[in-house]
């Protein structure tokens, strides 16, 4: 199984400017992960813990301030070929993205520009991509969101005269226009009910099913992991805790944050009340020394405190940053 | 599916047809309303203008003996509208705006003021919009990309130039011009509308004589209302940047002029739509000082002779005309804000 994507030790966040000093950020630190062919990855973590923008720093044209890259190394495997996308020059970054890699946003609710038609903003996509007539383009995008299932009407509408549900589809219609390798998905499901959420998840797991491409998924919500995700990462505080296969991850969590994780998840019949995790996520301002959890982990020793975990291989699959596993 | 688009097409006719139906009425009220006030605040002043009148020619050195005063009264209370019950007066004011009618002009007797208006208004209305459109239009692109390459130098160097200029008053703006490029360096006329002793004719040379006469007000206005429209879609295009649909076709790579035309300017230009019309209302406040400080022909000096030799009847038909015309022009740039917004053609 091939490599799609490949981040090294990066660190990536935000600079905070005031009169008197700068001070950073540190959205994602130190993260290293590997993200393969055709499956689909998960990024867990409450608001706040750097998901959004781990999954930014990932899509080359993202990339732009206020978002800084600090260190390390992203990598994109374009016909086997390794290319470092850092090192990319901004033609060569636009043509990759949506190509190669494409990102569907936080907040389907506003990406279409209100005084557009749908059809037209497709095409805008596809122009800059693609040199073809406007026609044969037009008729590109009306296959594709039939072969999405969704009626073709929907391109001449204006985006206010559709339903949420309806533009995350269409959004995501649009991500996938050039039949990507990569599709970054963030929050995909967030502020859609039930229903529209159901919708939406099936239609990703089909689009990966049918083109055996690659979805990196962010979500707070470990349901939406269970159920379509092949591997799970969990960050917390920009770091990466844990990682391994859903099944693995779910059925036996080893660093204690994703066992409060999991365990705050409802299940049918059973009436215990859930317990959270004690106390607040951290500012990415004033991060606690050691490992970043310590002050809120029951297992807490010495060493948490004063020395960071590296995230290491508990087997073949399964990583863990936590001092507990290194008894 | 057949019956649904039908459907669809006689909603989207609804909505349209309630917009201008709404915009039209309200457009007929105002008219009336702003007539109605021309009619009755000059009547609730406490002056006579007609025993003013007699004043002056008594003043003057005409012996009148009480017959001749009591016929001229009733004279000029036929030409001034104001012979019977306020009633009758209230329906024979409509009467005479109906027929385009004012009556006689005082301070220019006895030269009608419709004629008067029909020779003074073209060369506002032509000064006028010109300038506005252009300013409008001018201020709204520039302001438009600059807002958007906001950390460029050139940007930094638009704000600048448009801060020191804004506050300038028109008629010290326009005295700059007028020495500067009419009195020093002389490529402009000093004044007018047109070279004096030439009949204006419609062929290539009298047209650019009136251009040449209408370049510096036009410039003037042109500068100073241009900054003002720049400064405000700057700071409107500094908001729809940040719009996730902004963001989104950046990151997909959609060609920076389709972004920047089509999806910043576009968004931030309809807020300034309706500035615009807001701010044809002002065009007769500024056009008063443009006019008289290049001793422009236009409504504006003839409504400052009108005001300081109370001249009655040129007062109201300016008033008059002025409500029409502006009204006009905010209807017209309503009508033409459903084209721009789809929000509004279909809800």
């Amino acid at each position: 199984m091939g490599l799609v994507l490949k981040l090294e030790s990066l660190r990536a966040g935000y600079i905070l400017r005031s009169l008197d000093r700068n001070r950073v950020i540190p959205a994602v630190n130190e993260v290293s992960l590997e993200i393969r062919d055709d499956e689909i990855y998960g990024i867990a973590g409450e608001s706040g813990s750097g998901k959004s923008t781990l999954l930014k720093t990932m899509f080359a044209t993202a990339i732009e301030p206020p978002l800084r890259i600090f260190g390390g190394k992203i990598y994109y495997y374009v016909q086997n070929k390794e290319i470092d996308v850092l090192t990319l020059s901004v033609q060569e970054k636009m043509r990759l993205s949506w190509q190669y890699v494409s990102y569907i946003p936080q907040g389907s609710m506003s990406v279409f520009n209100p005084i557009r038609k749908v059809r037209t903003v497709f095409l805008d996509f596809l122009k800059s991509h693609v040199k073809e007539g406007e026609e044969k383009l037009l008729a590109v995008a009306t296959r594709h969101v039939k072969a999405l299932g969704l009626a073709p009407e929907v391109l001449d509408a204006y985006p206010h005269q559709l339903s949420g549900g309806m533009k995350q589809r269409l959004a995501i219609a649009l991500a996938t226009l050039l039949n990507p390798r990569v599709i970054l998905a963030d929050e995909p499901t967030t502020a859609l009910d039930v229903v529209a959420q159901k919708a939406v998840i099936q239609l990703l797991r089909e689009i990966q099913r049918e083109s055996k491409n690659t979805i990196v998924l962010v979500t707070h919500d470990m349901g939406v992991h269970a159920n379509i995700a092949t591997r799970v990462a969990i960050m917390y505080a920009g770091k990466i805790v844990e990682e391994g296969s859903t099944t693995a991850i779910l059925k036996r969590p080893l660093h204690p944050y994703t066992k409060y994780l999991i365990d705050s998840l409802p299940r049918i019949g059973d009436k215990h009340v859930r317990e959270s995790v004690p106390g607040n996520p951290p500012s990415f301002l004033d991060l606690p020394s050691g490992c970043a959890f310590h002050p809120r982990c029951p297992y807490v020793q010495e060493i948490c405190k004063r020395e960071v975990p590296q995230l290491v291989n508990v087997n073949a699959e399964h990583k863990i940053a936590c001092w507990l596993e290194r008894r | 599916m057949d019956d649904l688009e039908e459907e669809n097409k006689r909603m989207k006719a609804k909505t349209l047809r309630t917009y201008l139906a709404r915009r039209i009425l309200q457009y007929i009220f105002v008219v009336f309303l702003g007539l109605s006030l021309v009619f009755f605040i000059p009547r609730l002043l406490p002056q006579d203008p007609i025993r003013a009148i007699i004043g002056q020619f008594q003043q003057h050195g005409a012996g009148l003996d009480t017959k001749t005063v009591e016929t001229m009264v009733v004279t000029f209370q036929e030409l001034f509208g104001l012979s019977g019950s306020l009633v009758e007066q209230y329906l024979t004011f409509w009467r005479r705006i109906l027929t385009l009618d004012f009556g006689p002009s005082f301070f220019q007797f006895p030269t009608p003021v419709s004629e008067l208006l029909r020779r003074f208004l073209p060369w506002t209305l032509g000064l006028m919009l010109t300038s506005t459109v252009v300013a409008w239009l001018i201020g709204n692109i520039i302001g438009g990309i600059a807002g958007y390459f906001s950390r460029s130098r050139w940007a930094r160097l638009m704000d600048v130039l448009a801060t020191v200029v804004r506050p300038m008053p028109h008629y010290v703006f326009g005295l700059v011009l007028l020495i500067l490029f009419a009195y020093l360096w002389k490529v402009f006329p000093l004044g007018g509308g047109a070279s004096i002793g030439k009949p204006l004719s419609f062929n290539i040379v009298s047209l650019l004589d009136v251009l040449r006469h209408s370049f510096l007000p036009i410039l003037t206005l042109v500068i100073l209302n241009g900054a003002v429209w720049y400064h405000q879609m700057r700071l409107l295009v500094q908001n729809v940047k940040n719009e996730d649909f902004v963001q989104y076709a950046k990151m997909g790579g959609v060609r920076t002029w389709c972004l920047v035309s089509q999806y910043v300017i576009r968004n931030a230009m309809l807020p300034q739509v309706t500035g615009l019309a807001l701010s044809i209302g002002q065009i007769y406040s500024a056009a008063i000082i443009v006019e008289i400080v290049f001793s422009y022909p236009g409504l504006g000096t003839l409504l400052f002779e009108a005001i300081s030799r109370a001249d009655y009847n040129l007062i109201m038909g300016i008033a008059a005309i002025s409500i029409l015309t502006v009204s006009t022009l905010v209807l017209i740039v309503d009508l033409l804000y459903p084209l721009l917004d789809p929000r509004i053609r279909y809800r």
